[in-house]
């Protein structure tokens, strides 16, 4: 990647993607890497994983369940999309859920205003969403069943 | 040709290229028009929304708008108006916007007083929060002992991450997160690595970071005692404004001066100044190392003087009256006198007096090549500032040094032997790194070029174009000054007095010949000749515990004095405040005087060193020759002395001339296999910075440092006054063969940089 950048900097966020995919989330040693590897300071690495929400500092579970609440999917009930989430973990957004299956993490914004109230799992993005459509979904993460279509 | 603007119908004149708001600032008009992010020295960023004006335009097709003033660039005629009412409910609307997180602690915030935010808030009107909701809240990092930072406090206006990070080219500090979670500081706690880091305090418009060492001993802005003074811990003269209450220095603030230090100042001049206020400080007369009344010691040491067999050290960390007093004082006894304590310190500062005018710093941050000689950052870190604003407008910077330093890893860097360097200097004038440039600039740390260095400078810049500029610099701050009169071997012939027993007595002025100044180890050998040695200084250095007499001064901020730079700017500062210190003995009645009363406070505190000089030069009446000698020598150097408010007077270049034929000082042979010695300094190391407790906090350890491909734990370093057992340090970034030690264990062998040194290894402690 740094090989194809036109600038070692340049491959910041590819790098940081990739070792996201690998790890789950950077952790402090990927961030040094990047950081090696780029020529940039941990310190901007850091700035930037922190601007992007994508991006994860912290320890996920299996499946990331990012619920928006902008404006559009906030009116449309994002609100109890999004406590219907956080009473099936049992632990607060962001963190892992007690089977280790989940982490739920408010978002803004996945861009889906025209299927309000949407989310995103992992990389694929589902809505609109209600109290069933999400149970279902739960269940399935649960059981490890679910797949991208 | 003039040019102006119209801001609310007043004419606003301006440069081509600045901005409407930089404009407004110059000429006073900024209470018209508040702002947040735009920073003199940081530029405009738009980011806060505050500068609003209204623009009317020259035609009638187009509507009157508002814009902001920082990002509006100014122009002939622009017709601006900010008194009209929907521009007043931007700024008030906009600064509610800031406010909305703001936790309104001003009673209990540093910052009150002197807070940006606070002047802009009263100065737009804006009384009533209409958010009633949840505010935003922070974990607060510790930035170590110089900087303490209250996250809550931030309106993001970026002002010192862009001062961290582009002006300072700081890696360790960033802004984190995204829309309502941005928060600016480390990756984790510890302290700031850039020697600037106190700028921060200067730089945020609200008590975001404010001053951790001034919260010790802090008291209301507006209860200081302030005044202009010039930085007393490097070449550079950095102007500043002390604040003192009660007689005791509280903090060190930058005060503007653009041909030097800008907006900025290093963390070694602000957080420096506790040598002020040390318990260690010399306060009283001593004899013999018991407190005594000031005219005992004088008449101890005026006799001493009588006997016609003492010698006088001057020394570049006193400013100019005071080295001159001394030497007048000498030359009415017909004495020897010498500025500086060894003979190569002495070739030294001729070498740096024989260079052509150096640049201002101002002249550096302009320059578009640049090579640095040794470790500028830990010598004059504001040297090293403006070099980094030069970086930031793309010159071209080598730096040659026998370790990778800070400035060497935002340039091209050539490790090289110290010893190697006059060689290499003298050839830089073909060297493709100062090719091609329209402002080429040369700098180098004196101490590690050395005077065979700094003569192989001078050559070099006679061969380059004539806009070709150099500068040398020192920790000191007067080198100019005190080694005017005293440049031609005067420091050999005083030890050489002493060896001949000509003499027997020494009386110094802030110079430490027994503890860290150079040739310190030679001192040494020759002080069981001394019978006696009078000191005038404000720290407590080890010659002034070996003192026989010791007169304590008065500190920087206490007195008035010029300082010369290593430009030769003449440079004026003034007494800020009073000092109080308690005397055990009534002058008046020779006995204790109730402290009740208020009589044991002597007014005045410790007086300045041409006090004592004068007291000296009338008991051994030669008051008016002394005075007329002082008169004599001062409007020599300085026909007009420079108000402390002003830029400061250079010393003309036909003073300086007589340097010029310095010649080509003898250097000491490294023989291939030799370990040779360079100096290891850090930004806080200095003499008077050495009491500075936070400051110190952050000194990296005392050792040995060299390359990790020795193997050893300890290592013994012979020289020829004496020898040195150190921890070895290893160091990834120091060039093979070469070792690196601080000034205090070069005063203890007797060596200096560049020199070769016997050393052995050893295992285990």
């Amino acid at each position: 990647m740094v090989a194809e950048s036109p600038v070692p900097e340049a491959a910041i966020s590819e790098i940081l993607q990739a070792l996201q995919k690998a790890r789950g989330y950077i952790d402090d040693e990927a961030l040094q890497l990047a950081a090696t590897m780029t020529g940039l300071s941990p310190v901007k690495v850091e700035e930037l994983c922190t601007f992007y929400s994508l991006l994860l500092r912290e320890p996920v579970g299996i499946h990331v369940m990012r619920v928006c609440d902008s404006i559009a999917c906030h009116m449309a009930g994002a609100q109890d999309i999004l406590a219907q989430a956080r009473q099936h973990c049992g632990v607060e957004f962001g963190e892992v859920s007690r089977s280790g299956k989940l982490t739920v993490i408010p978002h803004v914004c996945i861009g889906m205003c025209d299927r309000a109230p949407a989310l995103m799992v992992d990389d694929e993005a589902l809505g609109p969403m209600d109290k069933q459509a999400l149970t279902r979904l739960l269940a399935q993460l649960e059981a490890d069943v679910w797949k991208p279509s | 040709m003039k040019h102006v603007f119209f801001l609310d119908g007043q004419e606003t004149p301006f440069i081509p290229g600045q901005n409407v708001l930089e404009a407004a600032i110059a000429a006073g008009q900024d209470r018209q028009i508040p702002y947040f992010c735009f920073h003199p020295a940081l530029g405009s960023l738009g980011a806060c929304r505050q500068c609003a004006v209204k623009m009317y335009p020259h035609d009638s097709k187009h509507p009157p708008r508002i814009t902001m003033a920082c990002l509006l660039p100014a122009s002939d005629d622009l017709q601006l108006v900010t008194l009209e009412a929907d521009v007043h409910t931007e700024h008030r609307e906009i600064i509610e916007l800031l406010m909305t997180n703001h936790p309104l602690d001003c009673p209990v915030c540093d910052e009150g007083g002197q807070c940006h935010l606070q002047d802009m808030t009263v100065q737009t009107g804006h009384s009533v929060r209409h958010y009633s909701g949840p505010k935003r809240t922070y974990r607060n990092q510790d930035l170590g002992p110089l900087v303490y930072q209250e996250m809550n406090r931030c309106i993001t206006c970026y002002r010192c991450v862009r001062f961290y990070q582009d002006a300072a080219l700081g890696e360790d500090f960033g802004v984190f997160g995204s829309r309502n979670r941005v928060s600016f500081g480390r990756l984790e706690d510890g302290p700031l690595e850039s020697p600037f880091s106190g700028n921060l305090v200067e730089v945020c418009p609200t008590g975001v970071f404010t001053d951790k060492v001034f919260r010790h001993d802090y008291v209301r802005v507006w209860d200081l005692q302030q005044g202009p003074s010039v930085c007393p811990h490097c070449a550079v003269g950095c102007n500043t404004t002390p604040g003192a209450r009660l007689g005791t220095l509280r903090r060190i603030r930058n005060r503007q001066n653009p041909e030097i230090n800008g907006h900025f100042l290093c963390d070694r001049g602000r957080y420096a100044f506790p040598y002020v206020t040390a318990h260690s400080r010399p306060l009283q007369p001593r004899l013999k190392g018991e407190t005594s009344r000031q005219e005992a010691v004088l008449r101890q040491l005026a006799s001493r003087l009588e006997e016609g067999r003492s010698g006088f050290l001057g020394s570049p960390r006193e400013d100019l009256q005071s080295n001159l007093g001394l030497f007048a004082l000498a030359d009415c006894l017909h004495a020897p006198f010498a500025a500086v304590t060894s003979s190569w310190a002495e070739a030294l500062a001729q070498q740096c007096l024989a260079l052509p005018q150096a640049p201002s710093l101002q002249e550096v941050a302009a320059a578009d090549r640049i090579v640095v000689i040794g470790d500028l950052d830990s010598i004059a870190p504001m040297a090293g500032f403006a070099v980094r604003q030069a970086l930031g407008r793309g010159a071209r910077l080598t730096v040659l040094a026998s370790s990778r330093t800070g400035l060497a890893r935002k340039g091209d860097y050539r490790p090289l032997r110290p010893s190697a360097l006059p060689d290499v200097v003298s050839r830089l004038a073909d060297d493709p790194c100062l090719q091609g440039g329209r402002l080429p600039v040369l700098l180098a740390t004196a101490e590690t070029l050395g005077p065979a260095g700094l003569f192989a400078l001078r050559k070099t810049l006679e061969k380059l174009p004539a806009n070709a500029r150099a500068g040398a610099f020192v920790n000191r701050p007067n080198l100019f000054g005190a080694a005017y009169f005293a440049a031609d071997g005067h420091t050999e012939r005083l030890q050489q007095a002493l060896r001949q027993r000509e003499i027997h007595h020494l009386l110094c002025l802030g110079a430490d010949p027994l503890g860290e100044d150079w040739g310190a180890g030679t001192w040494r050998t020759l002080s069981p000749g001394l019978d006696g040695l009078a000191l005038l200084d404000m720290v407590d250095s080890q010659t002034a515990r070996a003192a026989e007499a010791l007169l304590p001064v008065a500190a920087f901020p206490e007195r008035a004095g010029l300082f010369v730079n290593y430009e030769g700017r003449i440079q004026a500062f003034a007494p800020v405040y009073r000092r109080e210190a308690q005397v055990l003995h009534s002058a008046v009645h020779g006995s204790a005087f109730p402290e009740a009363a208020g009589g044991m406070k002597h007014p005045l505190g410790p007086p300045p060193p041409l006090f004592w000089l004068g007291r000296l030069a009338e008991l051994l009446q030669v008051h008016e020759a002394w005075q007329q000698r002082l008169d004599f020598y001062l409007h020599f150097l300085c026909p007009t002395a420079p108000d402390p408010e002003s830029p400061g007077v250079l010393l003309p270049d036909t003073l300086r001339a007589r340097f010029a034929i310095a010649a080509l000082p003898t250097t000491p042979t490294v023989e291939s296999g030799q370990w040779e010695l360079d100096i290891f300094r850090w930004y806080g190391g200095e003499t008077l910075a050495d009491t500075a407790e936070d400051l110190q906090s952050l000194a990296p350890l005392r050792g040995l440092r060299v390359h990790p491909d020795v193997q050893a734990e300890w290592a013994t370093l012979q020289g020829p006054c004496g020898q040195l057992h150190l921890p070895v340090i290893p160091c990834e970034d120091m060039v093979q063969g070469v070792i690196a030690i601080d000034q205090e264990g070069f005063a203890e062998l007797g060596l200096y940089p560049g020199d070769p040194v016997e050393v052995t290894w050893e295992q285990g402690s």
